[in-house]
């Protein structure tokens, strides 16, 4: 089992295999850094996609040998989208990643219905794996990036992505708490019903491979205290693997808060894509960079 | 306990004080057939409201026996009505039971704002079954009075029907939500309504039963087919009350019970201050005096 993300980092170095990654636009410093840790440990070739110069700049100043590298030269965002893209559609890469181009212009080149990377009528949502030292182990999260308020189809994507990342990570039947402000059913918050519906159909074999409840605020989901004192019986039981959130504006502040105030670090992919796509906001770290480079090729 | 028989009823009624029944409209040859039986067998102690030579002469008829039977003189039907369910409200008598006058005109006055029965709650029909095909009575509801139940009223249902069931001794009825299906389908507003019912009662926001669904019909009373299909529930082949989606689909199962497979059948209306016996003329005189001994079993 992956218990943590380092240990992520050493399940890939044992798979002893090399995953081709094409980076679009990639004159980015925190990107070629990340990359540059993933080649020098072996486990990653690099296709860097952008304007060349800076590229090869960024690479002597992060001392990364641009042998090492491969670069292909492309003038605009947009452009470098789509080459990125298409080497993964053509098998001469099997990660796509996004360098310094705007996400909506990323997710273009990925989304596009002729050329782009999306599994036929898959909902393309975001899962995390995130590791705080206030937490007994990984906590996977969805959906802090890509779907602003899911619909219960969304949701039970959602939850079905990260039970299937869950198991990668050697978690055979994660709990999964889906999250609201508090565990009752009311009309006031619709999200207590799309939750009371999927905890049925976990119920029927509709949703697999989990054990699953809620509505439950983040409390009952992760604090085996807060059981004994609400008295509420949860087969979650204070103990979540995975976090399910009822908007990207509850999801995203709550990562967020972890990385700022709590040393979270975090690896996350986008899901319902054919290969593994890796989107990370600009100011992410490196070290979270480097994760997510480990974590698409766990997913690969 | 569990009642395996109608009959099983006289044992909660026997050796208590016998409840006082008041019979509306009293002039009415196939209730005064019942209500008296019921008065023979001890069960009740009768109050008969209206045209008392109207009464008298159907007793003279039938050779019913009335010597000591407390008999108040009032033709005029509507008035008639109106008494009872003032002596019911000013707490003279236990139960309210409809004699020859329309059912509209009996829930009017039982609604009455000033001196009616209200409690509050909804008012609900409660039917209890004996099949020879299942190893206990079963309780269905809806199946007459509530017409197409939203979430807030199949609640309301769900209430009425186990506090019922409570005061016949069940301490944690088994209730299955009916579907066609026991698969949550969002075309189907039954089965997401079920999941919503489960949840809540998981939640303890309904209290004093164990509540399951969707599970279609087959499931619900067979633990077999419920197996068959791979399904866990705790209600499955054990179902105390069968809760319906709909009228439609209670009427016809409620007639199929009775025609096709002879089952006997008590039933009353809940939610007033007390059991209403609502029985219709198509009754059997079996059936209307089982309904009497429901009531007086339900009543406080």
């Amino acid at each position: 089992m992956i218990s943590s993300l380092e240990q992520l980092e050493e399940k890939v170095l044992s798979l002893k295999r090399k995953y081709r990654i094409a980076v679009a636009w990639a004159q980015d410093s925190n990107t070629i850094g990340a990359i540059g840790k993933a080649v020098n440990k072996g486990f990653i070739q690099a296709l860097l996609i952008g304007r060349s110069s800076e590229i090869i700049k960024i690479c002597y100043s992060e001392g990364i040998d641009e042998k090492s590298v491969t670069i292909i030269e492309s003038d605009t965002e947009s452009l470098a989208s789509s080459e990125a893209v298409r080497l993964v559609k053509n098998g001469d890469a099997d990660i796509v990643m996004k360098g310094l181009v705007g996400t909506d212009k990323f997710l273009k080149a990925v989304m596009d219905k002729e050329n782009g990377l999306m599994l036929p009528n898959a909902v393309l949502s975001y899962v995390c794996a995130i590791e705080v030292p206030a937490y007994h182990k990984l906590l996977f999260i969805t959906d802090p990036a890509v779907i602003p308020f899911p619909n219960l189809d969304q949701k039970v994507a959602m939850a079905s992505y990260a039970i299937e990342m869950a198991q990668k990570f050697g978690i055979e039947k994660p709990k999964i708490a889906l999250i609201g402000a508090s565990e009752k059913m009311s009309r006031h918050f619709e999200n207590s019903v799309d939750y009371s519906v999927m905890c049925k159909m976990a119920d029927r074999g509709q949703i697999k491979n989990c054990i699953m409840d809620g509505p439950l605020d983040l409390f009952l989901a992760c604090d085996k205290n807060s059981i004994g004192i609400k008295g509420v019986q949860t087969p979650v039981n204070g103990d979540a693997d995975i976090l399910l959130f009822p908007s990207l504006e509850s999801c995203n502040p709550f990562y967020k808060g972890l990385m700022l105030f709590a040393h979270g670090e975090l690896a996350g992919l986008i899901r319902g894509t054919e290969k593994p796509v890796i989107v990370m906001s600009r100011s992410e770290s490196e070290k979270s960079k480097y994760y997510c480079i480990a974590l698409s090729c766990l997913m690969a | 306990m569990v009642l395996k028989t109608l009959n099983d009823l006289n044992k909660l009624v026997e050796g208590g004080p016998r409840k006082k029944l008041v019979l509306a409209a009293a002039q009415d040859q196939h209730s005064l057939g019942a209500v008296i039986r019921a008065w023979k067998n001890n069960i009740i102690e009768p109050i008969l409201i209206g045209d008392k030579e109207g009464i008298q002469n159907i007793c003279a008829l039938n050779n019913y026996d009335i010597t000591g039977v407390r008999i108040i003189h009032e033709p005029d039907t509507e008035m008639s009505v109106e008494m009872a369910v003032r002596m019911v409200s000013s707490k003279q008598a236990d139960i309210l039971m409809k004699g020859k006058i329309g059912t509209s005109t009996l829930l009017k006055c039982v609604l009455n704002k000033e001196w009616g029965l209200r409690t509050g709650n909804l008012l609900s029909h409660f039917a209890l079954f004996e099949v020879e095909t299942y190893h206990k009575v079963i309780a269905v509801t809806d199946v007459a009075m509530n017409i197409a139940p939203n979430l807030k009223e199949k609640i309301a249902i769900v209430n009425n029907s186990v506090s019922c069931l409570n005061r016949l001794g069940y301490t944690m009825p088994k209730v299955a939500v009916l579907g066609a299906v026991e698969m949550v389908n969002e075309n189907m507003e039954a089965t997401l309504d079920a999941a919503l019912l489960s949840k809540m009662n998981q939640r303890d926001q309904i209290k004093n039963c164990i509540i399951d669904g969707p599970l279609a019909f087959d499931n619900a009373i067979s633990l077999e087919s419920a197996q068959h299909k791979g399904i866990r529930s705790e209600v499955a082949g054990e179902t105390d009350l069968l809760l319906m989606p709909d009228i439609e689909v209670g009427n016809v199962l409620y007639k199929s019970l009775v025609f096709f497979a002879k089952a006997k059948v008590a039933s009353i209306i809940l939610g007033a201050m007390v059991p209403i016996v609502l029985t219709s003329r198509s009754d059997s005189e079996q059936a209307k005096f089982d309904s009497i001994l429901l009531a007086a079993a339900a009543s406080r």
